[in-house]
């Protein structure tokens, strides 16, 4: 190794500008790394626990506390699915539940789980933790608009709970809050209960905008050096392009949101047309209730994509490091990324071919939402072609990994069948759909949360999670998951619709009965299932196995930090230097199976790293 | 832009594990492009609050009723004092970033205060504006017309509100520097010039679009959409 090469590594991290050296001479070292061109990056260190854990502007702590807020989100969406399975499944045990709030559960459910439970999850929890981590910063750029972004959603959270004891209830217009139904008198929840949801949405979108900020410039301004966009983690590439998404599809959902406000309060028609009620013509007139189902599916469809990207890219990272083999395709998963990003933008009005809307649209969304299929299949081909003749760990990350696999291409395949007009008029509005975005868009990426969590928890608590308790907490998920969500898809061949209090007394109906008792039961068991983690977690806080520094021997950057869990500002006096991508496993005549990304070249001279 | 496609393009295609390719990436130093990280936000902010005045044009041309004269608000000579309020605006901050850039500093302070002078005038005037129409029977419930034009000039105001916010925060920065070192601020002014022009074409492209859309092409525009 040379003089200049252990010269050149113990450059800190400063700005070019204050750098002097590193000139042609070094250029010709193997290991050399040019100097830094962002600048180090001040830090406000909280010394108080309010300013440490509170308001804390450190992107792990921040990461923490969404991952927390949205994990107590979706056990209140759990606890109202439970209600609802209980209605469908033994009405007589559910006296106390009136029509009203079947409706009110199945809105709140659907909102919660999709917006406050999954985006704020995979974006605001992982998205904080590891964008700084895996890109080599020492923060986000932002990191006083990151602190914001959080409280932000914390507020927003507050006002939706807020709506359960306001006159009224919440609103029970279903989690598409299709207006004119969503704000006139009849539906529950149709004053204080849609205003506050309206509100809430508002409040999330503009804190996530200002943690959106941040993520996208973290990743394109401030990566360490060598850190090229193409060596980023697959992790990193699925949350920023989701975040690309959220950035231009959020804004639907506000200016829907906002137009649906002003009718309800105002008075104003966007999307109120003249309506007659009981022989009386209502103020409202000229508005389009189409208008709104075009902007809450402009924001609804992409949102699957919002919520799909950042697991397609967790689990790509997951399968790699458990299975010891680089990611298969790695450019093609790139592109796969960006391209169903770009994609997700022309489909959205695949979810209104029974609107009304005219024929040739319905022509057109079905041959965009068959193209999507494209690259989705592109990844699920990588994925299995990764673990091809791997040194697969049988892990409890990698069953989760599986499960996400399998479960993924299930509710893909159903998908196709919804995607095209023919096929999806009759099946519109029946379980069928219920059981397909359960599988693709609820089952599919929780599986991926799962994997993720106890894949990082270690990196987040410095212990290793029970592995006994995890392999049982997959196996009932997975078994319950598909108990449920199988037997859905016939319910809804046989036309059983969706968002029905009660079935009523008909011959197919009562054939269903039985099902739906299963399907309950199986419901209770899953939810119950996911208390596991919780007490696995508490347990490994207490008497956990001590994880030591990169438990599962991994190449990226997250891992390398000098201290196991990270500090505030993670890498100690110096940013890391990036030689390699973050996949160089099990490469030949390497010493150890993986080859981490700071590894400079003249250290793995002799192996054949191109070639893996 | 071209450039910013063959980056993108070129950024794509690269292959990270290759040796060849190591060597290159190796010289990597941290940024993609070459702007300040609060440009960087600017620029990610035009792109949402673009979807946002988008969305709101959409539902203006989906909605506007048949018999509404669609060039109504472009007869009030308040509203092309307003945009003539906009105009300075935007040429104070142009006149501020070529000050900087040339390193003039003796009239930027002045200018500073200008922006933020003519700024609030516009909202002032805003408010009369909607007095005006209010006083005259045209509120936000009259109609779709209407209520976009409420509700679209409301967003426009909340943006400018933003930006003034942070013009706030740099001006008092600036009153406190000495002339010299103006130029510690030149990437906070450089992106919030950068916005407010951008406040200023989107006010334009709205009340080009009430220009321009006269009745056929709206009912051209509804039949291809319902």
């Amino acid at each position: 190794m040379s003089e200049e090469f252990n010269d050149n590594k113990t450059i800190q991290a400063q700005s070019s500008e204050s750098i002097s050296g590193g000139g042609s001479g070094a250029a010709n070292d193997i290991d050399y790394v040019r100097p830094a061109e962002v600048g180090e990056q001040d830090l406000y260190h909280g010394h108080s626990f309010i300013s440490k854990w509170v308001f804390c502007q450190d992107a792990k702590v921040i990461g923490v506390q969404y991952f927390l807020l949205a994990t107590f989100t979706g056990i209140i969406g759990l606890i109202l699915s439970w209600l609802m399975r209980l209605q469908l499944g033994f009405p007589e045990l559910a006296g106390f539940m009136t029509a009203e709030h079947y409706y009110q559960f199945v809105t709140m459910h659907g909102m919660i789980m999709v917006v406050y439970f999954l985006t704020a999850l995979f974006l605001g929890g992982f998205g904080n933790f590891l964008i700084p981590l895996m890109v080599g910063a020492r923060d986000m750029v932002f990191p006083y608009l990151n602190m914001v972004s959080f409280w932000m959603f914390f507020i927003a959270v507050g006002v939706l709970l807020a709506s359960f004891f306001v006159p009224g209830g919440p609103t029970g217009s279903g989690w598409t809050l299709y207006p004119p139904q969503a704000i006139l008198e009849g539906t529950p929840g149709s004053g204080w209960g849609i205003m506050l949801m309206c509100i809430s949405l508002i409040l999330f979108v503009a804190g996530f905008t200002m943690g959106g900020l941040n993520y996208l410039i973290t990743v394109l301004q401030a990566r360490t050096r060598g850190m090229t966009l193409m060596r980023m983690p697959l992790t990193v590439w699925g949350i920023f392009t989701a975040t690309v998404l959220a950035m231009l599809a959020f804004p639907a959902l506000l200016v829907g949101a906002l137009m649906m406000s002003l009718d309800n309060l105002l008075g104003t028609s966007f999307f109120m047309p003249t309506i007659l009620k009981a022989g009386e013509v209502l103020e409202y007139g000229g508005g389009s209730p189409i208008l709104f189902q075009h902007l809450f599916w402009f924001f609804g469809h992409p949102e699957v994509y919002i919520v799909a990207l950042p697991a397609f890219g967790i689990v790509s990272d997951l399968i790699s490091v458990h299975s010891r083999k680089n990611i298969f395709g790695y450019r093609m998963m790139v592109w796969a990324i960006v391209g169903i990003g770009a994609l997700s933008f022309f489909v959205w009005a695949h979810h209104m071919y029974v609107s009304g809307m005219n024929p040739w649209f319905g022509f057109f969304f079905a041959t965009t939402t068959l193209i999507i299929a494209v690259p989705t299949a592109m990844k699920v081909y990588n994925w299995i072609l990764t673990l091809w003749r791997g040194n697969i760990r049988l892990n409890t990350v990698m069953l989760w990994c599986l499960g996400f696999i399998v479960t993924f291409v299930n509710g893909g395949i159903t998908g196709i069948f919804l995607g095209n007009v023919t096929v999806d008029v009759p099946l519109s509005d029946t379980y069928f759909v219920i059981a397909h975005f359960h599988m693709v868009m609820g089952i599919a990426p929780l599986m991926v949360i799962m994997g993720a969590v106890y894949h990082w928890f270690p990196l987040v608590a410095g212990r290793m999670l029970d592995e006994g308790l995890g392999k049982w907490h997959f196996w009932i998920t997975f078994l319950g998951a598909y108990s449920i969500y199988f037997p859905m898809h016939y319910l809804g061949f046989i036309g059983v619709p969706r968002r029905y209090f009660e079935m009523y007394d008909s011959p197919y109906m009562t054939s269903a009965v039985g099902m739906n008792e299963f399907i309950s039961i199986a419901a209770f068991i899953v939810g119950a299932a996911q208390f596991i983690l919780f007490y696995n977690i508490i347990k490994t806080l207490k008497v956990g196995k001590p994880s030591g520094h990169n438990p599962w021997k991994a190449c990226s950057l997250e891992w390398l930090t000098p201290s196991v869990p990270p500090e505030h500002g993670n890498w100690g006096d110096k940013l890391p230097i990036v030689h390699r991508w973050a996949y160089d496993y099990s490469v030949p005549g390497a010493k150890e199976d993986f080859i981490t990304q700071i590894t400079p070249p003249s250290e793995v001279a002799n192996t054949e790293v191109e070639k893996t | 832009m071209s450039s910013l496609i063959k980056k993108l393009f070129g950024t794509l295609a690269e292959k990270p594990w290759e040796e060849n390719q190591a060597l290159i990436d190796n010289k990597h130093t941290g940024k993609t492009f070459e702007i300040s990280n609060q440009m960087s936000a600017v620029i990610i902010i035009f792109g949402f609050s673009t979807a946002i005045f988008s969305l709101v044009f959409t539902a203006y041309l989906y909605s506007i009723p048949p018999e509404q004269d669609t060039t109504f608000i472009l007869k009030n000579k308040l509203l092309w004092i307003n945009t003539l309020v906009l105009i300075f605006v935007t040429y104070f901050f142009n006149k501020i970033s070529k000050d900087l850039k040339n390193n003039f500093t003796n009239k930027i302070k002045n200018n500073v205060i200008a922006v933020g002078a003519f700024s609030y005038l516009f909202l002032f005037l805003q408010v009369i504006l909607w007095y005006q129409l209010m006083t005259e029977g045209h509120f936000v419930t009259t109609n779709s017309y209407f209520s976009s034009y409420y509700v679209f000039t409301t967003l426009h105001g909340i943006h400018l509100l933003g930006g003034l916010f942070f013009w706030g925060k740099i001006s008092s920065r600036i009153f406190k520097l000495k002339e010299k070192e103006y130029v510690k601020e030149s990437n906070n002014l450089h992106a919030l010039s950068i916005y407010w022009l951008f406040l200023f074409i989107v006010w334009l492209v709205f009340f080009s679009i009430m220009f321009i859309y006269n009745d056929s092409v709206i009912a051209w525009c509804k039949e291809l959409i319902s």
